[in-house]
C-alpha cells in the first residue's frame, strides 16, 4: 500500500545514482582484471592440459577439479579470513580486500576456463599440426600460429560464458564488504529504505550488462566463425 | 595421535545443524526447479508467442541475476511488497535457487524436447494421444534420457550454489563453519581465544568437494554414455 505511494524510481536515481555508479564501476573493474586474468590461465593451463604437458598437465588437472567442486563462497571465506591465520610452517598472509576481490573471481573463472579452451585446442584436428610441423614450425610456434587461433575460437563461446559468470560472481563481494555494485545497493537501501526503487536499479543493471555481453557472443561468434562454418 | 578437544564439538554441530541444513535446501530445490524447469521447457516448445515470451523472459532474468542478487531480492523486497512474502533465510534461500535451477532446467528441457524426432509427435497423434497425452507418454519420456546428465549438473550447482544462504543468515554448512571459526575465536567461557578458520574452512571445502567431485564425474560419464 505504502510502495504503490511511494514508488518513485526518478528521484531515487537522481538522489543516489553517484555511489551506485562508482559501484558498478568497481564491478567493471574487478571483472575486467579477473577475466583478462582467467583468459591467460586459461589458455596457458588449457594448452598445457590439451598437450599433456608433464607435471603442468596433472596441476591444472588438481587446480581445476578443486576449484570446480567447492563453493565460489567458501573460496572467498577461505582466502580472506582462513589465510591469515599462521599453522605449521605457514606465517599467514592477509591480503587486503581488493586483492582478495579480483583474486578469487580470477581464480574461479582461471579454472572454468582452462577446461574451455582445452576442449578447444582438442578440438582442433591433429592433421592441422601436422601441417605446421611439417611447414617446419617449432613446436611452440605451430601452437601459436594453428592451435591457438583454431582452437581459441572454438574455446570461445564457452569462455565468454565463462566471463559473464565472472560478472556475476563479483556481487558475492558483497561478503568480504568489497564496494562494488551489490555492496553499495544494499548500503544505499539501508540508508533510504526505498527497497523496491533499489532493486529495480540492481536487477536492470545486471540485467543490461549480463544480457547485452549475450548479444556481444553471438555477433562475435559469427564474426570469429571458421570460414568453413559461416 | 589423538584429535584437539576443540574438534569434537564442533565437527558434530557442523554436519547436525550445518549440513543437515545444506540438504535441506538442496533437496527441496533440485526437486521443485525439476518440476517447475520440465513443464516451462515443455511450455517452451508450443509456437504460441504469449507464452513463448513469458516463459523466455523468465529464464533469461532468473539466469541472467548473479543468484545472490535474486535472493536478497526475495529476501528484502518480498516482505516490502506484501506481508506474507516475508520469508525466513531457508525459505528465501530454497526459493531464489529455485528460480536459477529451474531456468536452467526449462533451457534443459526446450533442447531436449526439440531433439526428439517429428516422427514420434506423428506417431502418437495418429495413436490418438492429444497434446498432454503425447507428451506426458512418448516425448517426455525419452527427452527425459537426455536430460539426466545436466540435472546431475544442475545438483552440483545447487548443492554449490546453496552457500548463498549463508549470506541472507540461513545455517548451512558455511554457516555453521562461521559461527565455529567466531566461538573458537571468542573469550572464555564459550571460546578460548583461539583461532581456528584454515582447518573449518577447509574441511567445509573437503565435505563439498567430496559431495560434489564424485556428481560432476557421474554427470561426464552419463553424458558420454547417454548423450553420445
Amino acid at each position: 500500500m505504502i510502495l504503490a505511494v511511494t514508488y518513485d524510481l526518478w528521484s531515487f536515481v537522481s538522489e543516489n545514482w553517484e555511489p551506485l555508479l562508482r559501484g558498478l564501476g568497481r564491478t567493471l573493474y574487478v571483472s575486467g582484471i579477473a577475466i583478462v586474468g582467467a583468459f591467460v590461465i586459461g589458455a596457458v593451463l588449457g594448452a598445457a592440459r590439451a598437450h599433456r604437458v608433464p607435471v603442468v598437465s596433472q596441476f591444472a588437472a588438481i587446480y581445476v577439479e578443486l576449484v570446480r567442486n567447492t563453493p565460489i563462497l567458501v573460496q572467498i571465506f577461505f582466502l580472506y579470513f582462513a589465510l591469515p591465520q599462521p599453522i605449521g610452517p605457514w606465517p599467514g598472509v592477509r591480503f587486503d580486500v581488493f586483492t582478495v576481490a579480483w583474486l578469487s573471481v580470477m581464480i574461479w573463472g582461471g579454472a572454468f576456463n582452462t577446461e574451455n579452451f582445452r576442449a578447444g585446442f582438442e578440438a582442433v584436428p591433429y592433421r592441422f599440426r601436422e601441417a605446421g610441423l611439417a611447414l617446419g614450425f617449432s613446436k611452440l610456434a605451430t601452437f601459436l600460429n594453428v592451435t591457438l587461433p583454431i582452437g581459441g575460437r572454438i574455446a570461445l563461446p564457452s569462455s565468454i560464458n565463462t566471463y559473464i559468470a565472472v560478472l556475476k560472481n563479483t556481487a558475492l563481494l558483497y561478503v568480504i564488504s568489497y564496494e562494488e555494485l551489490t555492496t553499495v545497493a544494499l548500503q544505499v537501501n539501508a540508508l533510504t529504505l526505498e527497497t523496491a526503487e533499489t532493486f529495480t536499479v540492481l536487477a536492470v543493471v545486471y540485467l543490461a550488462l549480463v544480457w547485452s555481453l549475450s548479444i556481444a557472443i553471438r555477433q562475435l561468434e559469427s564474426r570469429l566463425a571458421l570460414p568453413e562454418e559461416r | 595421535m589423538s584429535f584437539p578437544d576443540w574438534i569434537e564439538p564442533v565437527a558434530r554441530y557442523m554436519f547436525q545443524e550445518g549440513l543437515k541444513g545444506t540438504l535441506r535446501i538442496a533437496v527441496i530445490s533440485v526437486v521443485a526447479s525439476t518440476v517447475i524447469g520440465v513443464v516451462l521447457g515443455t511450455l517452451l516448445t508450443i509456437r504460441f508467442w504469449p507464452t513463448r515470451t513469458l516463459i523466455r523472459f523468465y529464464i533469461e532474468v532468473w539466469r541472467g541475476l548473479p543468484i545472490i542478487v535474486t535472493l536478497f531480492m526475495i529476501f528484502f523486497l518480498g516482505p516490502v511488497i506484501a506481508g506474507r512474502f516475508e520469508f525466513d533465510p531457508f525459505t528465501a534461500a530454497t526459493i531464489g535457487l529455485t528460480l536459477w535451477g529451474s531456468a536452467q532446467v526449462a533451457e534443459a528441457t526446450r533442447g531436449a524436447v526439440q531433439s526428439i524426432p517429428r516422427e514420434q509427435h506423428e506417431a502418437a497423434s495418429a495413436l490418438g494421444f492429444g497434446w498432454v497425452g503425447r507428451h506426458v507418454y512418448v516425448i517426455l519420456p525419452q527427452a527425459l534420457r537426455r536430460l539426466i546428465p545436466p540435472l546431475v549438473s544442475l545438483l552440483v550447482g545447487i548443492i554449490l550454489n546453496s552457500t548463498l544462504a549463508q549470506v541472507i543468515g540461513a545455517n548451512e554448512l558455511l554457516e555453521s563453519a562461521e559461527r565455529s571459526v567466531e566461538r573458537l575465536a571468542a573469550p572464555p567461557p564459550s571460546g578460548s581465544f583461539e583461532i581456528h578458520a584454515i582447518e573449518i574452512y577447509g574441511a567445509v571445502m573437503v565435505v563439498f568437494f567430496l559431495i560434489c567431485f564424485p556428481l560432476t564425474r557421474l554427470a561426464a560419464y552419463l553424458e558420454r554414455k547417454l548423450v553420445a
